[in-house]
């Protein structure tokens, strides 16, 4: 009985951090606007939390540098199962059109696993909030399987 | 039964007089070990037969024993006149003369030297004997190696330890003496032998800083001495005898005899380092750490607050017993909050005794039996939670060279055993269900009687100490790295410890059956009734033995969810992503340079800064003390 | 036998209802916010969610003293509902503060260590008020335990309403509101990423996320006792006073410990003092 609230508990209450691997912040913005009361992602039981011991989704936008990719990684791990990974923005998918500059790793994908791409540049809130919704479908398929 | 006194107070003497000409290592290991089991025993079968009435003291190898006690008496002044002068002291020189005249008037003119019953033993003198004796002898046996590692130390070629343990066994024989005196010239003689064994321990490193702080605990305790003598001549006036018992029974409340009494009581907070003479003991930390566990904290320090206590009945109800408790709720207030700007661990300890010892003094000003049985439950509880605590800043103080508690971060790694039982010592003074709190509870309940800046000086002081003894115990705790070494201690070493670990959990426990069997026949009008092992009154209840079994199987369960944790994923701290690769809190700096984790306690130094509140609490006190004083007239 | 009931109720319920005073809290700071806000049930959605995720600590004595700060809220709140010692509650609830305190003191993460450092000054705020207020209660009922309370006629709001208002500072820092939420900010209000929780994770952030509730219970029901002669009146003084706390919290920004230290010590016991010299007079 407990294990199915537990279950349940996980899509209702998923805490995100965020984080910027390099971003002009446009989507940065845009992800605080989805915690604005217009938006208000506190419905779905989100928080922001800025620890990745306490956070369940991982929401990173830029296009993630040789500087970066160390910080990004070592918060992954920081991150306790089960979790998930959201790129939001062009530059986070795909390096967007930073891609071929000789700094930039070109993409979260290439770094940490990612559940979910959010395309846009920036990204719209309601995409982003989209995108974690599937996030949250993919979760607890993720928990279904585990 | 007077071979029991015979034992406790003058084998100390004998023994100490052994290791003092004896200098060979092994004899003197033997005669403390031994001095250490016969005093215990004793003090256990002194327990078993109860408490009796005033005994005659006969003669001592044909001296009649007041005639020798009034000879030693100006001896041991003309000792110390002769320090005073050594070390060119004015004070000192000035108030053992004026003791001396006034002593001499006394004994010669006043005194009508008829024969008093000299020992006594009520069950307040039997629980400080069993302090005592137990306690000292488990510091004295601690003391054995540490002295050794402690002359190594400093590379002394010539042995100091004969000295040290001849003054450290004297004293436990004169602490024995004084809580079973009934006459009040022996309780001053025992009171001012204690005054020499501290000036003589406190100086023993011969250290330049030594000497400057045993003279100055020599001229406080001195002026402690000519309040005594004061005190004494005052009440002689009045109540016409020695005998202490008969000066209780007596129940006069005229000027002159509380004016004696309030002297006697200054000479208490003198003993005791109340503020403004708290600075004799805070210096006195100089001193070997077996000197400050047995002189400093449990023993010699509570020989003041004995004598406010002892004499409490004669002043209950009046204004001098309101002034009494004030000073000593200031001095609980006032050394908790100068104890938060502590790092020193030695300072903290000493602070918080003064602190502790305030609160005892406020008790007996308190006077009621509620507050009288706070006051002998926190004599008790504290002597064995401090001392303890002093011997484990000492064994540490050795292991790692330095006493500053930011220096024991993490202690737990390096030296587990050490650092746990210090951890223990920590939440047994300020946590429920062990004994130091019940006290605090009971004070606190009986304040709540008296007036209202006693309340709120109570209440302040007891936030604050939780603050400075929760911090240190926090940052004691630590990962131990796998396969470190294995902290080796000798067995003289752990012994102590472990024991006055065990005994503090185990007698908290007991309290309730402690409180019936001693407490509750020395009050009088009892405040509690026993239980269900609860201390029930109607003015609320401390279920000890119920909060002991739930927490304590709650703790259980605690460390065994917390001895799984290897098997739980074992990540380092969040610094923002930018963890090195050794895996503890160093991150990734500027230049990719590690910088390592350093940490720091907030000693909140704009508001409880030592240097800034002293003379602050110092006026105060010797205003409140003037005042005490004046309201016995 | 009695006690045990109700003891046994107080255990069970407050968690229950600890959840639900915590998830209705997020609801009325969003409706202040012009926000929807989260279910009611929130809460346990988010405790139930944090006892499966994976466990990961620094190291063990996080694991204790997550353990003993629960377990020594459990039985403060137990006491109470014991009617037991207001005093011995007290002190036994500080035992769990001092853990959580320590615990976060163990770890080597700057966050954690000013945390700790922080909570230890909010402990030395509110628990000299804490004290004042049950020494009213002892001057007007004549004992420390809570039965006496019982036998009172009048409402101890009438006597005490000053030492009500100093209760609810020490209700505030409990509550970890703003201005005073500065060693762990609650659910995303950010200064040292989350002070002394930061460390902690999954299973033992929701013990101590359950200890929270039960201490939330402790000093709720210790407001009740102001109004214990009536039902419907001492829910509307919990409510009114829950209110204010949200309405507070919304209003003002974070402040300093030593705002905090001087304003609630001069301005909390100085009314607290005014009270109890009322009382000793009386």
């Amino acid at each position: 009985m407990f294990g199915s609230f537990i279950k349940k508990s996980r899509a209702k209450s998923p805490w995100i951090m965020h984080f910027d691997c390099g971003s002009c912040n446009g989507c940065d913005i845009e992800v605080l606007a989805c915690l604005t009361p217009l938006y208000d992602v506190e419905r779905f039981g989100i928080i922001n939390v800025g620890n990745p011991k306490h956070a369940d989704v991982l929401l990173v936008t830029g296009t993630v540098n040789h500087r970066n990719k160390k910080v990004l990684k070592n918060i992954y791990d920081q991150m306790p199962e089960p979790k998930a990974v959201i790129a939001i923005g062009a530059c986070g998918n795909t390096g967007g059109i930073f891609r071929e500059a000789y700094n930039v790793v070109g993409g979260v994908d290439k770094v940490i696993p990612v559940d979910v791409y959010v395309p846009g540049c920036p990204a719209k809130p309601e995409a982003i909030i989209d995108g974690v919704v599937a996030g949250l479908a993919k979760f607890a398929q993720k928990v279904e399987e585990a | 039964m007077s071979n029991l006194l015979v034992l406790l107070i003058l084998l100390p003497a004998a023994a100490a007089l052994v290791c003092y000409f004896v200098r060979s290592m092994a004899v003197r290991k033997l005669t403390v070990l031994a001095t250490g089991g016969i005093l215990t025993l004793s003090a256990l079968g002194l327990l078993a037969q109860g408490t009796f009435a005033p005994i005659e003291v006969g003669s001592f190898l044909g001296i009649g024993s007041d005639f020798l006690i009034a000879v030693l008496d100006f001896v041991l002044l003309g000792v110390i006149y002769f320090y005073g002068y050594k070390h060119k002291s004015l004070l000192i020189q000035g108030f053992t003369l004026a003791q001396v005249v006034l002593l001499a008037w006394f004994e010669l003119v006043m005194v009508g030297h008829e024969a008093v019953p000299a020992m006594m033993g009520d069950q307040l003198s039997l629980i400080m004997v069993l302090v005592i004796s137990i306690i000292g002898s488990l510091i004295c046996i601690f003391a054995l190696p540490y002295m050794k590692e402690h002359e190594e130390h400093l590379h002394l070629k010539k042995t100091r330890q004969p000295r040290f343990f001849f003054f450290m066994l004297i004293f436990l024989g004169a602490m024995n003496g004084l809580v079973l005196s009934n006459n009040i010239l022996w309780m001053y003689f025992f009171f001012e032998v204690t005054t020499l064994c501290s000036f003589m321990l406190i100086g023993h490193d011969a250290t330049e800083i030594a000497a400057k702080n045993a003279v100055r605990a020599l001229w406080m305790n001195a002026l402690g001495g000519l309040a005594f003598v004061v005190g004494m001549m005052l009440v002689y006036t009045q109540a016409g005898t020695l005998n202490i018992s008969a000066i209780l029974a007596l129940g006069s409340t005229s000027a002159v005899m509380l004016t004696g009494l309030a002297f006697l009581c200054l000479a208490g907070f003198t003993k005791a380092a109340q503020v403004p003479f708290q600075s004799w003991l805070l210096g006195a930390m100089v001193a070997p750490t077996p000197v400050s566990a047995l002189l400093h904290s449990s023993t010699m320090v509570k020989a003041g607050v004995f004598v406010v206590l002892r004499f409490a009945p004669a002043f209950a109800g009046t204004f001098l017993s309101t002034g009494v408790a004030v000073c000593g709720a200031f001095t609980f207030l006032a050394c908790a909050a100068l104890g938060i700007g502590q790092s020193n661990g030695k300072k903290i300890l000493a602070y918080s005794t003064v602190a502790n010892l305030g609160l005892i003094i406020c008790c007996a000003g308190i006077n009621t039996p509620l507050a009288l049985t706070a006051a002998i439950i926190l004599i008790l509880f504290h002597a064995i939670s401090k001392s303890l605590l002093f011997l484990c800043v000492g064994t540490i103080e050795q292991a790692i060279g330095s006493r500053d508690i930011e220096d024991m971060r993490g202690l737990y790694g390096t030296n587990p055993r050490t650092a746990l039982i210090t951890i223990i010592g920590i939440l047994t003074m300020m946590l429920p269900p062990f004994g130091v709190l019940l006290g605090k509870w009971m004070a606190m309940e009986a304040s709540a009687d008296s007036n209202i800046f006693i309340v709120v000086m109570l209440a302040l002081g007891s936030a604050m100490m939780v603050v400075y003894l929760a911090r240190w115990a926090g940052s004691m705790m630590g990962t131990s790295e796998p396969g470190a070494k294995a902290e080796s201690q000798p067995m003289l070493t752990r012994l102590p410890l472990m024991a006055l670990c065990l005994g503090s959990v185990v007698l908290s426990v007991a309290s309730p059956w402690i409180y019936n069997s001693l407490l509750a026949p020395w009050i009088g009008s009892a405040p509690f009734v026993v239980g269900f092992g609860s201390l029930e009154s109607a003015h609320g209840t401390f279920v000890v033995v119920p909060l002991f079994l739930v927490l304590g199987l709650g703790l259980l369960y605690a460390v065994k969810a917390a001895s799984g944790y290897r098997r739980v994923k074992i990540v380092p701290p969040y610094v923002s992503g930018a963890n090195s690769a050794s895996g503890d809190g160093t991150y990734v700096g500027p230049m990719n340079g590690d910088v390592p984790f350093s940490t720091g306690n907030l000693y909140l130094g704009e508001m409880f800064a030592e240097p800034k509140l002293t003379p602050i609490f110092n006026a105060l006190a010797v205003a409140l003390i003037v005042l005490m004083l004046g309201g016995a007239l | 036998m009695e006690t045990l009931i109700f003891v046994i109720i107080g255990l069970v319920a407050a968690p229950l209802l600890g959840g639900l005073i915590a998830g209705l809290d997020r609801r009325l700071t969003a409706w202040f916010q012009s926000r929807q806000g989260p279910p009611i049930m929130q809460a346990f959605y988010d405790v139930g969610k944090l006892f499966g995720k994976e466990k990961m600590v620094v190291n063990q004595w996080q694991i204790l003293c997550a353990w003993v700060y629960l377990i020594a809220a459990a039985v403060s709140v137990a006491l109470f509902f014991a009617q037991g010692d207001l005093l011995l509650v007290f002190f036994v609830q500080a035992i769990g503060a001092v853990f959580l305190v320590m615990g976060a003191m163990s770890v080597k993460s700057p966050f954690s260590q000013v945390g700790a450092q922080r909570e230890l000054i909010q402990i030395l705020a509110y628990e000299p008020i804490l004290i004042l207020v049950f020494v009213g209660f002892y001057m007007v009922t004549g004992s420390f335990s809570i039965h006496a309370v019982w036998a009172q006629d009048t409402p101890l709001l009438a006597k005490m309403p000053l030492l009500y208002l100093a209760l609810g500072y020490a209700l505030t820092i409990k509550l970890r509101k703003s201005p005073f939420d500065f060693s762990t900010s609650h659910h995303g209000h950010q200064e040292l990423v989350k002070g002394v929780l930061t460390e902690y994770s999954g299973p033992y952030l929701g013990l101590i996320e359950i200890a929270h509730w039960y201490e939330t219970i402790l000093v709720l029901s210790l407001c009740a006792l102001f109004w214990h002669t009536n039902v419907a009146w001492m829910a509307l003084l919990l409510v009114a006073t829950y209110m204010l706390e949200i309405l507070v919290d919304n209003t003002m920004a974070r402040m300093t410990w030593r705002w905090m230290l001087k304003r609630v010590w001069l301005l909390g016991m100085g009314i607290a003092v005014v009270n109890l010299i009322w009382l000793y007079a009386g």
